[in-house]
């Protein structure tokens, strides 16, 4: 067990304060109890089948997406929208509880992340965790975040794809 | 030493553009003379005397901070939590802590440099005298512009470097001081004292790099010749001397015992990392090994028989990884002496008989003279009994230990860029070196060993890496223009004003160490694509290396494709990491030459200019060190922005814009006293990109200026879209927020831009004649009166 909860790089442990590990259950039920969502779509993702997955979640609970990185072009591409945000940008955004967030309703409550590059995700991770008491971080990778809220295991392909589906399905 | 640089000549324009300034009256050839009656109001400045101009910035570019670490362990009463909102034992806070940090890395990163200034002036004055002058030729005449700038005065001597370097270590006391525990308690005076600390860094590596220029007859600005660049271009069957480090002093030591025993030919000297490039600046017959992600496969490699490290980014095990395969490490600075016995009084022959007999590991020498003599004996001596060593294991015995493998994956897990490590190891188990070989190119795996130190089964990763590496790669052949020191006048007479005013879109540098997230190559490709697009590319140290080790498809590098000119579509590399000094350099002179704004005790109204007019952008991609932190950071507090790579993050702070704050935006126009509405440009200070795609379009975006003529809106825009299109797919949706009147809009994208500008109820907007962050004149003068 303590192999899937070890940070995926191990020593991004900042101290104390560590993830909850969820499964795509306890994500689901953190998603709908969420008022104002949003997705952060980084470039890992481009060319990964986990892009479909990650849409069909998005259309689910109707959760705009942000794409970083160069993750935008992918997604468009494959008929998914999204709005182009530097990582540092949309997490210097989400910092700020008075920001209106990308659908100009007010700032977000859950943020999910998905296909940011791990070290730098997890430092936005850390900004949030220390300077956004006003949301909540859940982390769908397949790589354990230390710095999230919540946060996937470290998985392999196979096993992360199988959650994404969870996710993604309709009941 | 024999005199390399070519004899000067003056360029055509030189004279005419002098007289032109004769002419116009107020002419920059005034400031050059130490006069005091032009002072500006900063002169020598404390540690809080540009503070306001720090508030300004920090105001705009607000302070991010990402926490590398929840916690503080700096005293006794730690460690402390200071995660949710709690305060440690002295009442610091998770913001302030982190800016705690950074203004540390950059007190470092700048004492490294200011170190290493203080021992090459020493050492120079020692050799050349105090009097030796500091002429950098008919072309520079502001060869200071940061000294001038900061200290108000022109050096003419190598004794004057002096007074400049008292005036740094004194604030650089003061700074490390404030990181004391119950100092500074609040985040934004901890981010100005580091702004303070990177002019330091600036300041100081000005000193060190005109020192050495002046007393080493180094390049003066004018185009140096291109240097032989790689592991391939060393020549094994002679002995070899490789230099790691920083200071130019101990290879320049090695040169000159070569040239005065005739032995040239018989020897090769190679570095890695900045005292490479600096020896070549010295004598260009010197070869560059690479960046600093060739050190730990070159050293293991056995290809050097004698290691002399001198400061700076040295790997801190090179004495018992030198020893692996029986090389001998001398060690030649106070910042590095690795245990060893400190033989600098002892008789060389002594010292030689002792090493080749191999009764001491290595020897501290801090005679850089002695240095070379000792190290170029021992070479000789040792480099054929070295040659029957095996230093690494060969493919086949690879294959078998590859076997070993019990597919943990740690290896993996605990890489900084999670490279495929272990695959490249469970496929040599079938004989297929392939990944090996992906993993070694363009230093996809940089060699930081960190995968190796994990491997539970103890594999030489490492080791395996350079064999796969050094039976494939063969003609690891490049090269890389030598440093070339400062830009000259007659250069910043010509580009100032297309650069001002927007015709060149942007200087761009690429500076700084080599934690790329992806190889070398992308800073390769960056630096092609704004050539291309008639940018003006900058370049040193590890990055001018990386750059050199790209061909197009034609088998040519940048340098053989570009000049070295400063002008649209020239390639020129400063040289080394002090070299940096020369790029806020340049800026300096296009405020002063071109817009004839006085340097002396003038700070402000020099970095608001830059910030205001200068389309410049630093790119730090592979950024790393305490260094590249207080390079960074003081190339912000000039007004020039700077884009890190995703491993800069973990510097834990950068200074980011907020584009949906307009108010943030607004703009002096100091000409017609009025407060206008500007735009988000430059919209970040400090910004951690990604990945390459998405570095590429912020730095053509960040090349903006509020001083754009419609004409340069047009040309920088250009380029932010086409960038934007190719990398992304559409136009950029921010593009309005750049269009002050129609004329800003590009030709090519004119139907498209319209359509966007409608969407969002655009209006046309005035251009501004003096956009500024400073005080009204009026102000002034009534805070003036004020304060009589
Ligand atoms: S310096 Fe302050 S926060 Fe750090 S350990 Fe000491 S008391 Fe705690
Ligand atoms: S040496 Fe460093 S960069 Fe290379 S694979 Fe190992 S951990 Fe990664
Ligand atoms: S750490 Fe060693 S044993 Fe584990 S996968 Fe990597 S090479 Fe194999």
């Amino acid at each position: 067990m303590n192999e899937r909860v070890t940070p995926w790089q191990p020593t991004v442990i900042a101290g104390p304060k560590q993830a909850l590990l969820v499964t795509p259950e306890t994500a689901e039920m953190m998603i709908v109890k969420a008022k104002r969502p949003l997705m952060v779509v980084g470039p890992l993702i481009n060319d990964n089948p986990a892009q479909v997955l990650v849409s069909k979640i998005a259309e689910k609970w109707n959760i705009p997406i942000v794409s970083t990185g160069d993750a935008f072009k992918s997604l468009t591409e494959a008929g998914v929208p999204s709005k182009s945000y530097g990582l540092v940008e949309i997490v210097n955004l989400l910092k700020d509880p008075e920001w209106k967030g990308v659908s100009g309703e007010g700032n977000h409550d859950l943020v999910l992340f998905i296909g940011v590059i791990y070290y730098m995700g997890s430092q936005g991770l850390s900004t949030l965790k220390h300077f956004a008491p006003h949301l909540k971080t859940l982390t769908l990778c397949k790589f354990f975040h230390s710095n999230a809220d919540a946060s996937f295991p470290n998985m392999k392909d196979e096993e992360w794809l199988k959650y994404l589906e969870k996710l993604a399905k309709i009941d | 030493m024999e005199n390399k640089s070519k004899a000067k000549e003056l360029k055509d324009d030189f004279w005419k553009s002098k007289k032109l300034l004769v002419t116009t009256g107020k002419i920059a050839d005034d400031i050059q003379e130490d006069s005091s009656e032009s002072k500006g109001p900063t002169l020598k400045p404390s540690v809080t005397d540009l503070r306001e101009w720090d508030m300004k910035l920090l105001e705009r570019y607000t302070p991010f901070y990402a926490p590398f670490c929840d916690m503080c362990c700096l005293c006794t009463y730690g460690k402390c939590d200071l995660t949710g909102g709690k305060k440690g034992a002295c009442g610091i806070d998770i913001e302030a802590q982190q800016a705690r940090f950074v203004l540390l890395a950059c007190c470092i990163g700048s004492a490294a440099h200011s170190g290493h200034a203080r021992h090459l002036l020493e050492y120079l004055i020692e050799k050349k005298g105090e009097n030796f002058p500091i002429d950098m030729g008919t072309n520079i005449d502001i060869e200071a512009p940061i000294m001038r700038v900061v200290m108000g005065k022109k050096p003419k001597t190598l004794g004057d470097l002096k007074d400049a370097l008292d005036y740094l270590e004194e604030q650089m006391m003061h700074l490390l001081s404030a990181c004391h525990t119950g100092q500074e308690g609040k985040s934004i005076d901890f981010e100005s004292k580091a702004l303070h600390a990177g002019l330091m860094d600036n300041l100081g590596k000005e000193i060190g790099d005109l020192a050495q220029i002046a007393a080493l007859n180094m390049p003066k600005g004018e185009d140096a010749p291109l240097v032989e660049l790689g592991m391939g271009t060393i020549d094994k069957e002679k002995p070899v001397v490789l230099c790691i480090g920083h200071n130019v002093a101990p290879g320049a030591g090695i040169v000159d015992y070569l040239e005065d025993q005739e032995l040239e030919d018989d020897v090769e000297v190679c570095g890695i990392c900045c005292a490479a490039l600096d020896i070549t600046r010295y004598n260009p017959g010197a070869k560059v090994v690479g960046p600093i992600s060739k050190q730990l496969k070159f050293v293991r490699s056995g290809v050097a028989d004698v290691v002399v490290v001198d400061e700076q980014c040295v790997r801190t095990d090179v004495l018992e990884e030198a020893r692996k395969n029986q090389a001998c490490v001398i060690a030649t600075t106070d910042k590095i002496c690795l245990g060893l016995p400190d033989l600098t009084d002892e008789d060389a022959d002594k010292i030689v008989k002792q090493l080749v007999n191999d009764e001491i590991e290595g020897a501290l020498i801090l005679d850089p003279d002695k240095v070379g003599e000792v190290a170029t004996r021992v070479a000789l001596k040792i480099s054929k009994d070295r040659e029957a060593l095996k230093k690494l294991p060969d493919l086949q015995e690879i294959q078998e230990m590859a076997k070993e493998c019990n597919e943990c994956g740690w290896c993996v897990r605990v890489c900084p860029n999670n490279q495929p490590m272990m695959e490249a190891v469970t496929s040599a188990v079938e004989g297929d070196f392939s990944k090996f070989q992906e993993l070694y190119e363009n230093d996809v795996c940089y060699t930081c060993g960190r995968c190796e130190q994990e491997c539970e089964v103890n594999l030489p990763l490492i080791s395996m890496l350079t064999k796969v590496g050094e039976h494939y790669t063969k003609d690891e052949k490049f090269n890389v223009r030598a440093g070339r020191g400062p830009v000259q006048d007659v250069e910043i007479r010509k580009v100032g004003a297309p650069i001002v005013l927007g015709d060149i879109p942007g200087v761009i540098a690429f500076v700084g160490c080599t934690n790329y997230p992806e190889g070398g190559e992308d800073v390769a490709k960056m630096a092609e694509e704004f050539l291309e697009r008639n940018y003006i590319v900058v370049t040193s140290g590890c990055g001018a290396m990386s750059i050199g080790e790209y061909r197009d498809q034609e088998g040519n590098t940048l340098y053989e494709r570009y000049s070295g000119d400063f002008d649209a579509k020239g390639l020129v590399n400063v040289g080394s990491c002090v070299s940096n000094a020369h790029i806020p350099g340049a800026c300096i002179k296009i405020a002063n030459i071109f817009a004839k704004k006085p340097l002396e005790g003038n700070f402000e109204e020099i970095a608001d200019y830059i910030l205001n007019r200068v389309g410049a952008c630093g790119v730090a991609w592979g950024a790393y060190s305490q260094k590249a932190a207080a390079i960074a950071t003081g190339i912000n507090r000039w007004g020039i922005p700077v884009v890190v790579g995703p491993h800069g993050t973990k510097y834990r702070r950068l200074f980011l814009g907020r584009t949906d704050q307009p108010e943030k935006w607004k703009i002096n126009d100091l000409r017609v006293g009025e407060v206008i509405d500007g735009e988000p440009a430059p919209e970040h200070l400090l910004y951690a990109a990604e990945n390459r795609e998405e570095a590429t379009v912020v730095i053509a975006k960040l090349c903006i200026r509020p001083n754009d003529t419609s004409k340069g809106r047009q040309i920088k825009l250009n380029h932010y879209l086409d960038l934007h299109k190719k990398y992304f797919g559409t136009l950029p949706d921010d593009v309005v927020k750049f269009v002050r009147t129609e004329k800003d809009i590009p030709i090519t994208y004119k139907k498209e831009v319209l359509k966007l500008l409608e969407e969002v109820g655009w209006e046309p907007r005035a251009l501004p004649q003096e956009p500024s962050l400073m005080k009204f004149r009026e102000e002034k003068a009534s805070d003036k009166g004020d304060s009589k």
